[in-house]
C-alpha cells in the first residue's frame, strides 16, 4: 500500500529531485536510461529524457528529441517565442514532433509509460512531463500460425504485440465501426488486454458483459490469454472450454462479422473469442474457402471423429465384455483368438495402451527437438509390435487406440480435444462396468452437461438446442456462401442480414435476363 | 446474465418445440417396452388395432389436459388445486398428484434395473443399475428443467434415427399371416386394450401439469404442442406394436416381458447386422431417461409447490436417495409386478389422471357459474 502511495506521488519542480527519486525508486536499474540535456538561449533551459533501453526505438529518440540539429532549429524558435510562460506547451508542439504524446503529473504513469516503452521528457521548472510514443522492440515476424494451418488461405498468424495483431485485424475489415478498447490488466505485469467488436454488430449487452468481467479481474500477472479465459469464464468447473482461441486474423475477423467480441492480450498470439458455441471446436477457416459441399464432407469427417475419439475404445470395451453377440461371428472368432493370450481384461488392456499413447504425445510436445525421432522409433516399436509379440495387448486393442488417437486430432479445436481425451476415460470405465448402459448414461450425462453450460449468456449448445433453424446453415452442413444470408441468431438479434447477393445463376440465364 | 444458476423454478422458460418432444419421449418412455405384451393379451392379433384405439382415446385425455391447463396458465397443479378447493382439501389431493408421480418414477426405475438384469446383464445386481440410473436423473433434476428440455431436443433426433433404422432393418421379417384374421374385431378386447395402453402412455402426461403451461414461453399455443406430442409419441407405439404382433406372433408378444427387445433380436441383415438388440435398447435408455426424470420432476417439484419452497434444487439429492431405495421395495418380485400392472395400475391410473383433473374442471366451472350469478 505504501509502494503505491509513493508512486502516485506528484512530479516535483525540481528535475535533480525528480531524477533522484526515479533512479531510487527503479533500483537503478541499468536499462533505464536518463539524458540530462541543456538547450535554449545560453543554454538556460535544463531537461531531462528517460527511456528504457531495448523497449523504446532509438533511431526514433535520436532523429526526433536529441538531434543536435533539431535542438538548434527548436533553440532558435524556443527564443522566438520566449514570451510564451509555457515552455512545456512550446516543446509539446514542437519538439515532440511524434505521432501521439501526452501529459503526465504523477510518478505512476511516469514509470507507466517508461516501461511500456515511452520516452519521457522533464523539464525544469515544470511539474508536469511529456511523455512520447517511441514504443518499438525487438519481436518475432508475422509467420505462418502453427496450430492451426490451412491448405488453402491466408498464412499468417498473429505475434506477441498487440499492435501488430490489431493492426493485422484493421486490414482485414476497414470499416469505422470497427472498435477497440485497451485496458492494462496485472497489478505487477500491467499487460495491455485489448477488446475489439464491430459496434452495430455485436450486441452491446455482451460487450458491457465482457467489460464488467474483465473490470473484475485483480490479479499480479497475465501471461497468456490462458489466465484470461480462466478468470471470465461463466462456468468454473467444466471439462468444455467456454472461450474460444485462435491465432489466425481471418478467423477473428469472421468472428467479429458474426457479431462477436475479440479479446487480444499483448504477449501472446492467441487471441479470445466470446461467446463461444460447441460448434466453433468444429469449424475451421478453411470450410470457407474451399467449396460448401467439400466443406460439409469435411465437417462429417469431424463429427464421426469426435464420436470415435470419444466412445471408440468404450464401445470396444463394452461390446468385448458383455455384448459379443453383436459381432459377426467370424470377427468374434478372431478377436477371441487374438484375444487368447492376453492375460488382461480389456478394460485394463485398453487402460494401458491410452495411458501410454497419451505419455508419447506429452514426450512428443515436451522434448528437445532433437531427440524427436528417437522417441517416435521407440513409440512406434512399444504401441506397435512389441506389445502385441509380447502378448500384452491384442492386435486389435493397438487399433481401436491408434485410430482413436487420430480422430482426436481432426477435432479443429485444440482446447476442445483435450476435454474429449479426458472425458474417454471416464466412459471407458462406465462401459467397462456396465456395458452399452454405462455409455449411454455417460453420454446422456454429458448433453446434459453441454446443454446446462453458457458463453456470455449464449447457450452453448444453440443451434442444436435451443434449436434454431435458421442457424443450422453453418453447423453440421456448410451452406454456399450465397445461402448463408443471416448471421447467427442468438449471438445477436439486431443487425441480422449479413449479404444480399442471391444464387449466382448460369450465363444462359442471364442473357435471358439481358434481352428481356 | 451471469447469476441464473438459482433459478426460480417458475421463472423456468422453455419452447414449445422442446415441451412436444419432452411429451413425446415420456409417452414413448417405458410403454414402448412392455405395451405389446399388455395389449396382445387382451386384443391378441388386434393389438395393433388396440394401440390405435388407445391413441385415439389418449387425444381425447390430452384434450382435457389442455383445457385443465389453459384455465389456470400461471400456476401450477399442486397451486390452483389448493386454489379451487382451499387448503384443507386441496392440499392432500395435491399429495395424492405427488404420491403418482413417486411411485411412477419409482416404478420406472424399477422396470429399468428389471430390464437390465433379466435381459442384458443377468450377473450384474439390480441395485448398480437403479444407483446409477438414478444418480443420472439426480444429476438432470439438479440441472434444471431448461437443461433437460434442451437435452431432449438434442437427442430426440438420434431416437428418430435409430428407431427408423430399426423399423427400416425390421420390415423383412414381418409375416402378414401374424395380424390375420384382421376382421375378428370384438369391441370388448379392443376396449380393454385401449385401456390398458392409456392408463400407462397417456393419464401419466398429469406429471406434465407440474410444467404445463406455466413453463412454456407462448402458453396460447400451448395445447397444440401438448395435442402434437402425444399424437406423434403414439404412432411410435403403434408401430412398434405392430411390428411385434406381425414378426413375433400375438402368443409370443404376450407372453414376453419386453417384446420390443425381443423384436430387435429380429434383425439380420445379411449375417453381418444381427443380435443389435443392445444399440436399440439405447434408444430405450433414452426415452426411460425422459420418463423417469419427469415424474421425478413431478414429484420433488409437486412437493416444493406444496410446501411453497422457493426451489426445489435442495429436495432433489435427498429425493433421489428415496426414489433408489423404494425402486427396490415397490415390487417384491416380477410376478407381483406383472400382477400389480394389470390389476391395480389401471383403476390407479385413473384416478390420478382422471378423476382428479375432472374434479378439478368441475370445481372451476362451478365456481365461475356462481361468480356469474
Amino acid at each position: 500500500m505504501k509502494n503505491n502511495d509513493t508512486k502516485a506521488e506528484p512530479i516535483k519542480e525540481e528535475l535533480k529531485e525528480n531524477i533522484q527519486k526515479i533512479k531510487q525508486d527503479l533500483g537503478g536499474s541499468d536499462d533505464i536510461i536518463i539524458r540530462e540535456i541543456t538547450f535554449g538561449k545560453d543554454d538556460s533551459a535544463h531537461a531531462a529524457i528517460i527511456y528504457t533501453d531495448g523497449l523504446a526505438d532509438k533511431k526514433l529518440i535520436t532523429d526526433f528529441i536529441l538531434d543536435s540539429q533539431t535542438q538548434k532549429s527548436y533553440a532558435e524558435e524556443l527564443d522566438r517565442e520566449a514570451d510564451r510562460d509555457n515552455l512545456l506547451e512550446a516543446l509539446k508542439a514542437l519538439a515532440l514532433n511524434l505521432g501521439d504524446n501526452k501529459e503526465i503529473a504523477d510518478f505512476r504513469s511516469l514509470y507507466n509509460a517508461i516501461l511500456s516503452g515511452e520516452t519521457v521528457l522533464l523539464l525544469e521548472g515544470y511539474s508536469v512531463g511529456i511523455a512520447a510514443s517511441t514504443r518499438g522492440w525487438k519481436d518475432r515476424s508475422v509467420s505462418e500460425p502453427v496450430a492451426q494451418s490451412v491448405v488453402r488461405g491466408p498464412q499468417e498468424g498473429f505475434t506477441e504485440t498487440l499492435r501488430t495483431n490489431t493492426s493485422m485485424i484493421r486490414r482485414k475489415i476497414k470499416d469505422p465501426n470497427l472498435w477497440l478498447e485497451t485496458m492494462q490488466i496485472g497489478k505487477v505485469t500491467k499487460t495491455d488486454v485489448a477488446i475489439m467488436y464491430i459496434k452495430g454488430i455485436v450486441s452491446d449487452k455482451v460487450v458491457e458483459e465482457v467489460r464488467a468481467r474483465l473490470d473484475r479481474i485483480d490479479i499480479d500477472g497475465v501471461l497468456e490469454s490462458g489466465y484470461i479465459e480462466e478468470l471470465i469464464q461463466d462456468e468454473a468447473f467444466s471439462p468444455f472450454p467456454t472461450i474460444n482461441n485462435t491465432e489466425r486474423p481471418d478467423n477473428v475477423a469472421a468472428e467479429l462479422l458474426e457479431g462477436r467480441v475479440a479479446i487480444l492480450v499483448d504477449g501472446t498470439p492467441f487471441v479470445l473469442i466470446v461467446p463461444t458455441l460447441f460448434i466453433s471446436f468444429f469449424q475451421t477457416a478453411e470450410d470457407y474457402y474451399q467449396r460448401a459441399d467439400i466443406s460439409t464432407l469435411l465437417r462429417f469427417i469431424r463429427f464421426i471423429s469426435l464420436f470415435i475419439a470419444m466412445v471408440g475404445p468404450a464401445l470396444y470395451i463394452a461390446i468385448t465384455t458383455f455384448h459379443q453377440e453383436l459381432l459377426p461371428t467370424q470377427l468374434l472368432i478372431s478377436l477371441a483368438a487374438q484375444r487368447e493370450g492376453v492375460p488382461f481384461p480389456a478394460f485394463i488392456e485398453a487402460l494401458m495402451m491410452e495411458v501410454t499413447f497419451e505419455v508419447l504425445r506429452e514426450a512428443g510436445i515436451r522434448m528437445p527437438r532433437p531427440i524427436g525421432q528417437a522417441v517416435s522409433i521407440v513409440g512406434t516399436l512399444v504401441i506397435g509390435q512389441a506389445a502385441v509379440e509380447a502378448g500384452i495387448v491384442s492386435a486389435s486393442m493397438v487399433i481401436v487406440v491408434s485410430i482413436t488417437a487420430i480422430s482426436s486430432f481432426v477435432i479443429t479445436g485444440y482446447s476442445m480435444a483435450i476435454s474429449v481425451r479426458m472425458i474417454r476415460f471416464v466412459i471407458m470405465g462406465l462401459a467397462a462396468a456396465f456395458g452399452i448402459f454405462g455409455i449411454v448414461v455417460a453420454l446422456i450425462a454429458l448433453v446434459m452437461h453441454l446443454c446446462s453450460l453458457r458463453s456470455f449468456g449464449v447457450p452453448y449448445m444453440s443451434p442444436f438446442a435451443p434449436f434454431v433453424p435458421a442457424d443450422h446453415k453453418d453447423t453440421i452442413f456448410r451452406l454456399p456462401h450465397w445461402a448463408m444470408s443471416t448471421r447467427p441468431r442468438l449471438i445477436n438479434q439486431r443487425n441480422v442480414n449479413r449479404e444480399q447477393t442471391s444464387k449466382p445463376t448460369k450465363p444462359a440465364d442471364r442473357n435471358n435476363q439481358g434481352r428481356r | 446474465m451471469t447469476g441464473d444458476g438459482f433459478e426460480m423454478t417458475g421463472k423456468v422458460q422453455i419452447s414449445l418445440r422442446q415441451f412436444t418432444v419432452l411429451v413425446m419421449f415420456y409417452s414413448i418412455g417405458t410403454t414402448i417396452l412392455v405395451i405389446p405384451a399388455a395389449l396382445a393379451a387382451t386384443a391378441k392379433q388386434n393389438a395393433w388395432i388396440a394401440a390405435f384405439a388407445g391413441w385415439l382415446l389418449s387425444l381425447i385425455i390430452t384434450a382435457l389436459y389442455v383445457k385443465l391447463g389453459s384455465l389456470f396458465p400461471r400456476r401450477s397443479i399442486v397451486q390452483y388445486a389448493a386454489l379451487l378447493t382451499g387448503g384443507w382439501i386441496g392440499k392432500p389431493i395435491s399429495l395424492l398428484f405427488i404420491f403418482y408421480s413417486f411411485v411412477g418414477a419409482a416404478t420406472v426405475l424399477y422396470y429399468m434395473g428389471n430390464f437390465m438384469t433379466t435381459q442384458v446383464m443377468p450377473e450384474t445386481p439390480i441395485e448398480a443399475f437403479i444407483v446409477l440410473f438414478a444418480g443420472l436423473v439426480v444429476f438432470g433434476l439438479r440441472l434444471g428443467l431448461e437443461v433437460l428440455a434442451r437435452t431432449a431436443e438434442i437427442l430426440f433426433p438420434w431416437f428418430v434415427v435409430l428407431f427408423v433404422v430399426l423399423t427400416i432393418f425390421l420390415l423383412p421379417e414381418i409375416e402378414m399371416k401374424n395380424i390375420r384374421p384382421v376382421a375378428e374385431i370384438a369391441f370388448k378386447p379392443i376396449l380393454s386394450g385401449a385401456i390398458s395402453y392409456i392408463s400407462y402412455s397417456s393419464l401419466p402426461l398429469i406429471v406434465f401439469f407440474m410444467i404445463f403451461p406455466a413453463n412454456l414461453n407462448r402458453k396460447r399455443e400451448a395445447g397444440k404442442a401438448f395435442l402434437i406430442g402425444t399424437l406423434v409419441g403414439g404412432i411410435f407405439v403403434i408401430i412398434v406394436t405392430f411390428l411385434c404382433i406381425s414378426i413375433l406372433g400375438a402368443d409370443f408378444t404376450e407372453r414376453n416381458m419386453f417384446p420390443s427387445y425381443a423384436l430387435a433380436k429380429k434383425i439380420n441383415i445379411g449375417n453381418f447386422v444381427e443380435r443389435v438388440e443392445i444399440l436399440i435398447a439405447g434408444i430405450w435408455f433414452m426415452t426411460i431417461f425422459f420418463k423417469t426424470v419427469l415424474y421425478a420432476y413431478g414429484f420433488v417439484a409437486g412437493l416444493a409447490h406444496l410446501f411453497e419452497c422457493e426451489d426445489y434444487r435442495p429436495l432433489v439429492l435427498p429425493s433421489g436417495m428415496i426414489l433408489a431405495a423404494s425402486s427396490l421395495v415397490v415390487y417384491p418380485n416380477v410376478v407381483y409386478m406383472l400382477e400389480f400392472d394389470s390389476t391395480v395400475y389401471v383403476p390407479f391410473s385413473f384416478a390420478i389422471g382422471l378423476a382428479l383433473p375432472l374434479l378439478l374442471l368441475l370445481v372451476a366451472g362451478l365456481i365461475r357459474k356462481k361468480r356469474n350469478h
